[in-house]
Formats: structure tokens, C-alpha cells, sequence
């Protein structure tokens, strides 16, 4: 008797009893469905993890800069002498002043704008674009020129698109729009990313009072050298310092993949939970079989009269444990596509972030490898008692 | 020639509880191929576990049980079920078919389980099943089918596999007087065709239709001759 004649009868009697096999499937559909929507949730939240980030510049570096309370510092041109130094690590850098302070245009007062120092390249690291002017130049940093470039919330809250040219005050100072910036978040507010000027370090850090700025950012050649560049800093600031606690060097990119493996190992357990639900599912089929080899008692006897060796019935029967798993795993393949496409809708409409619930073939895969595989491990045991009926008991049967 | 069946001082002990019941008790007896014997007693007389060991549904206690010159008590449970495959044909008295199967289908089990390929089966059952009188109801399910219908689609199943014996446990049990005259008369057929048939019986009007007569009591044998001579015996 070949596997096919097998599979045929278990088709033929899970299509007897549809009811019974279908609740018999429900654990199995129930836990591949977790399993794909938990992992496909797994997957969308870290690409849109790495797409923020990515937004955020992963090829940059951030170094604070906090000191030891002592005279020893680091200077601006010693920072940008390392850029110069190591070329082919580092591309650029830009201190980044944040200044504190009113921000006024004509008699208004913005209390959530943020004020910027940076330098010349600052623009180009952060990958924000021009809509019209220019950028800070080398010329208004070495000058200290009262020179503003405004985000488009200014531009278009503040100026009805036409910034470039008017004049704002920040602490009292009367500063000239040189350019404007296009839009750099989706949702253009108050307070969000659109809401900033950039002045030059040199003006920020002299209206702050500050002598030693203490922030940088670093453009590094391309993302495989984060920790090659970072090294280089380190021993620079190190030299200087002589404590590892007077600095710290931030990348995105560690801190993304830190974050990544975060994700992972709780997806991971979340995808276990639902496993065990799969387990569950075993059991089900396991007592449902149960059920199906006394109720079959007679059948079996017959079979066994007529010549059916302990191999054929124990085939028989864990090919229909199997196969009434594999089948709760195809349903529960189709259903979790459709729910992850749901739940990717229902993300988007309350919490109006584009997290793409992402139901990932190789999940579906293992999920229905696991289910067809719970189902020969809880079919066995039933289809052994089956295959070890004794024929004359089994053929009194009633 | 050789006995196809062959009992030597057989016996089969079953334990109930602390007392030992010897259903079959130092039974010897030979049956010849193409013979038609009855095997009659009362219940408890033992002829359901004679039927179980000359069908090789169980093994003897003791002695042995020679099947077409093989002895069967040495045999495991995988073996004795290709036996009674290749050489048993069962013919029950609850016809147990399988009631989710079409006579084609219930006809063609012995054949599945021989490894026959598919169109084997089909051939070698619509052959059997035509011999019996049902090609025309080839593809119903046993429940559309009368009570000597269905002993007759049970009567081709046990011929399918070309067995050595056609070995019937009261066939006529569950039929009227006039079905069971017909099941009777098939069976008397299939004798007159050279099968070895053997048929298991309390009732001694039908034990009278066979050739030979083995009478059991309290698992001995108390009469083994033709009907005529047990007549005149008692």
C-alpha cells in the first residue's frame, strides 16, 4: 500500500467528519496564524527601526564632549584636524551648538523653535536639501555673520513660503535669512524636526557664552568603517583626556543594531509563545486520534483480518494526524497573510505610523513544516495503539 | 497428499482471572485441500477459537498448527497477517465491510494490502464480484445494499485474493432462511470449483450441507465423519 492510497483515505475521512477535523485543526490554525503575524509584526518594526535611523544618518558619529572639570580641552581645530588626518575614515565635521534662547519674528515670540550652531557641512551630513538661498558658508563662520537658515515650518508658518531675504531675532539679535530648508518629516509641526534654524557655530557658541564646544558630529566615509572612525576618535580624545568618562562617541549604527538584536530576541520569545499554542494544537490532534482509533476499533480489526500489517495502520493513521496538521497549516498560512495585511491597516489607522506587518515567506515555511511535523509526532502514538490491536479483540468490538 | 490444515495436539489455554479455561484442549485433526467441512458445537464448545487459529487471527498454546505444510505458532504478528492475506479468505457473520467503502473498495482490501497495483485490484475484484452476482451494484456502499447482498460483496472479498481456504464463521447468522439458503449454495459452488472450504456453525441443518462434520464439545472433538455416518452414529 503506497503513501498516496494513504493520503487519499485521510483525506477521505477528515472530509467525513468536516466539523470535528476542522475543530481539531483550530489549535494549528490558531498558533501558525501567531506565529506568522507575531514575526511579520517583528520584521516591520525594525525596518521601520532602520529606516528612522537610516533617516537619522547612520554613517554619522556624535561626540559629546563633557571634560574632567580640569583646563584640558579639545578644540574645534583639533577636531577638524582629524578629518584631515584620516581622510579616508572621516569625511567631514560639524559642531553643533544648541543655543537656548528667544527666537522673535517681528513681535512674536516662537518658544519651540530649536537654534542650531553648526558648521559649513552640516547641511550635506544630515542630508537635508535646499528649497532656495544657500547654506552657512566657512566665510559667515570665520565672519560671525548674523546669517539664518530656517526650516520650511518657519517658512511656511511664519513667511507664507517667502523666508528668504526677511530678518528673525534670536536673543535680541537681528539675523538675515540666507536660505531655506526643505521639509525633512512627513508631518511638518510645531516643535518637529521643520521647526529649526542653523546659525553659524561661531555666532551660537559666542551668544551662549560658551569657549569650548562640547558637541560634534562626524561624517564617516561609509557605514562598514563606524568602528575603525570611532577607534580614531577615541584615542584622540583619550590622548587629551586620559579618562573615558570625560567623552562618549554615539553611533546610530550601534545603537541601531543594539536595538535590532532588542527586537529579535523579543520577537523571538513572542513567536515561542505562539509556538506553544502549536503544541497545544498537537495535543488536540492527539486526542482527537485517540478518539478516531476506538471509534475505529472495528475498522481496524477488519483491515487486520484481511492482511493490514502493523505498518499499514500505523501509517494510515499518522498520515491523517498529519495531514489534518497540515492542512490547519495551510489554513492557518492563508489567514495570517490576510490578518498581517489587516493588522499592517489597522496600524496605520491608529497609530498613523507606516509599520508594514510583514508576513515573511520563510516563517509561513517553518510554520507549516512545524505543523505537518507536530502532527506525525501526536498522530504516533494513537496510530501505534491502533497498529497493535489485538485483531480478535478488535474484530468483537462493538 | 499433504493436509492443508493440520492440527497436532493443539490447545489453546486462556488465563480468566485466577481459573484456566482450555477453550481448545489436545485437539489433533487434518483437513484436505479441497475439501468442505463443517466445524459445528454449541457456544463455548471452542469452535470460535478454532476458527481463530485455523484463520491465524491467534496462535495456539500449545501443539501446533501446520497451515499449508507451514507452522503458524512460530510466526509474529506481521507475519501471520501476510498469511491470512495470501491464504485466508473470512467470511464473517456481521459481514463487517467497511461501511465508508464501495463494494469495488471492500472487495479490493486483500488486494491493497497484497500490493497489487491499482489496475490489478480492479481487474481481479470486478472479476470476483461478478462471480458472486453484483456487477451491477460494483460501485455501491455497503448500506445500499440487503443483508445477502452484503454477504455475498463479503463471500468476493474473501475469494479476491485467491486464498487456500474460504474459511465462513456462520455465514448465515444474520440472513433469513431463504438468503441464507443462497449464501449456502455459493459456498456449495465454490466447493464444487476446488476450494478448500471450511465453515464454522452451531446450527447442524447447515453443518449438514458440508462434506465432512468435526463436532466439538468442551474443546475435544466428538464426532469427525461425513453427516451420514453421524446420523447413524447417534
Amino acid at each position: 500500500m503506497n503513501l498516496f492510497k494513504s493520503f487519499q483515505m485521510a483525506i477521505s475521512n477528515i472530509w467525513a467528519r468536516k466539523v470535528r477535523s476542522l475543530l481539531t485543526m483550530l489549535g494549528i490554525i490558531i498558533g501558525v496564524v501567531a506565529v506568522i503575524v507575531i514575526v511579520g509584526l517583528g520584521n516591520g518594526l525594525e525596518k521601520y527601526m532602520v529606516d528612522s535611523f537610516k533617516s537619522m544618518g547612520t554613517d554619522l558619529l556624535t561626540v559629546n564632549v563633557v571634560g574632567r572639570g580640569s583646563a584640558r580641552t579639545v578644540s574645534t581645530e583639533e577636531m577638524y584636524e582629524l578629518v584631515d588626518d584620516y581622510p579616508e575614515y572621516l569625511t567631514s565635521v560639524s559642531p553643533q551648538v544648541p543655543l537656548g534662547g528667544k527666537v522673535k519674528i517681528g513681535n512674536e515670540a516662537l518658544s519651540y523653535t530649536s537654534v542650531t550652531g553648526t558648521g559649513e557641512d552640516f547641511m550635506i551630513m544630515k542630508k537635508f536639501s535646499l528649497e532656495s538661498g544657500r547654506y552657512i558658508r566657512y566665510v559667515d563662520i570665520d565672519r560671525r555673520n548674523n546669517v539664518a537658515v530656517v526650516g520650511a515650518y518657519i517658512n511656511n508658518e511664519w513667511f507664507r513660503g517667502e523666508a528668504l531675504g526677511k530678518t528673525l531675532r534670536i536673543n535680541g539679535q537681528l539675523f538675515e535669512i540666507i536660505g531655506v530648508l526643505n521639509a525633512e518629516t512627513d508631518e511638518i509641526e510645531e516643535g518637529g524636526g521643520d521647526d529649526a534654524i542653523y546659525i553659524p557655530y561661531s555666532v551660537a557658541a559666542k551668544s551662549a557664552g560658551v569657549r569650548n564646544i562640547s558637541s560634534y558630529v562626524f561624517g564617516i566615509a561609509n557605514e562598514d568603517l563606524v568602528k575603525e572612525s570611532k577607534q580614531i576618535i577615541d584615542d584622540k580624545l583619550y590622548d587629551v583626556f586620559g579618562d573615558q568618562d570625560a567623552y562618549r562617541i554615539i553611533s546610530l549604527t550601534e545603537l541601531l543594531s543594539m536595538m535590532s538584536s532588542m527586537v529579535d530576541i523579543m520577537i523571538t520569545i513572542l513567536a515561542a509563545i505562539a509556538g506553544i499554542s502549536l503544541v497545544v494544537g498537537g495535543i488536540g490532534i492527539m486526542n482527537i486520534m485517540l478518539v478516531s482509533v476506538s471509534e475505529r476499533t472495528r475498522e481496524i480489526g477488519i483491515r487486520k483480518a484481511l492482511g493490514a500489517k502493523r505498518h499499514h495502520i500505523l501509517q494510515q493513521f499518522v498520515i491523517e494526524a498529519a495531514t489534518t496538521s497540515a492542512i490547519g497549516g495551510l489554513i492557518g498560512i492563508g489567514l495570517g497573510y490576510a490578518l498581517s495585511d489587516l493588522a499592517s491597516k489597522i496600524i496605520v489607522v491608529a497609530l498613523e505610523e507606516e509599520i508594514v506587518v510583514a508576513a515573511s515567506t520563510s516563517a509561513a515555511l517553518g510554520a507549516f513544516a512545524i505543523s505537518a511535523f507536530i502532527g506525525i509526532l501526536f498522530g504516533y502514538l494513537p496510530a501505534r495503539k491502533a497498529a497493535r490491536l489485538n485483531p480478535i479483540d478488535a474484530l468483537r468490538y462493538e | 497428499m499433504k493436509p492443508l490444515i493440520e492440527f497436532r495436539d493443539l490447545s489453546k489455554i486462556y488465563q480468566m482471572g485466577e481459573t484456566e479455561v482450555r477453550a481448545v484442549d489436545g485437539m489433533s485433526m487434518q483437513i484436505m485441500p479441497g475439501e468442505f467441512v463443517a466445524i459445528v458445537g454449541q457456544s463455548g464448545s471452542g469452535k470460535s477459537t478454532c476458527m481463530n487459529i485455523i484463520g491465524c487471527l491467534d496462535v495456539p498454546t500449545s501443539g501446533n498448527y501446520f497451515l499449508g505444510g507451514q507452522d503458524v505458532g512460530e510466526l509474529d504478528d506481521d507475519e501471520l497477517a501476510e498469511i491470512r492475506n495470501k491464504m485466508v479468505g473470512f467470511i464473517f457473520q456481521q459481514y463487517n465491510l467497511l461501511p465508508k467503502l464501495s463494494v469495488l473498495g471492500n472487495v479490493e482490501l486483500p488486494l491493497l494490502y497484497a500490493g497489487l497495483s491499482k489496475s490489478e485490484r480492479v481487474e481481479q475484484a470486478t472479476k470476483v464480484i461478478t462471480k458472486v452476482g453484483l456487477a451491477d451494484k460494483i460501485n455501491n456502499l455497503p448500506s445500499q445494499l440487503s443483508g445477502g447482498q452484503q454477504q455475498r460483496v463479503s463471500v468476493a472479498r474473501a475469494l479476491a485474493g485467491n486464498p487456500s481456504v474460504i474459511l465462513a464463521d456462520e455465514p448465515t447468522g444474520a440472513l433469513d432462511s431463504k438468503t441464507g439458503k443462497e449464501v449456502l449454495e455459493l459456498l456449495t459452488k465454490l466447493h464444487s470449483e476446488g476450494n478448500t472450504v471450511v465453515l464454522i456453525t452451531h446450527d447442524n441443518d447447515i453443518a449438514g450441507q458440508a462434506q465432512r462434520i468435526i463436532r466439538l464439545e468442551d474443546g475435544h472433538i466428538i464426532f469427525n465423519g461425513t453427516p451420514d455416518q453421524e446420523v447413524t452414529h447417534i
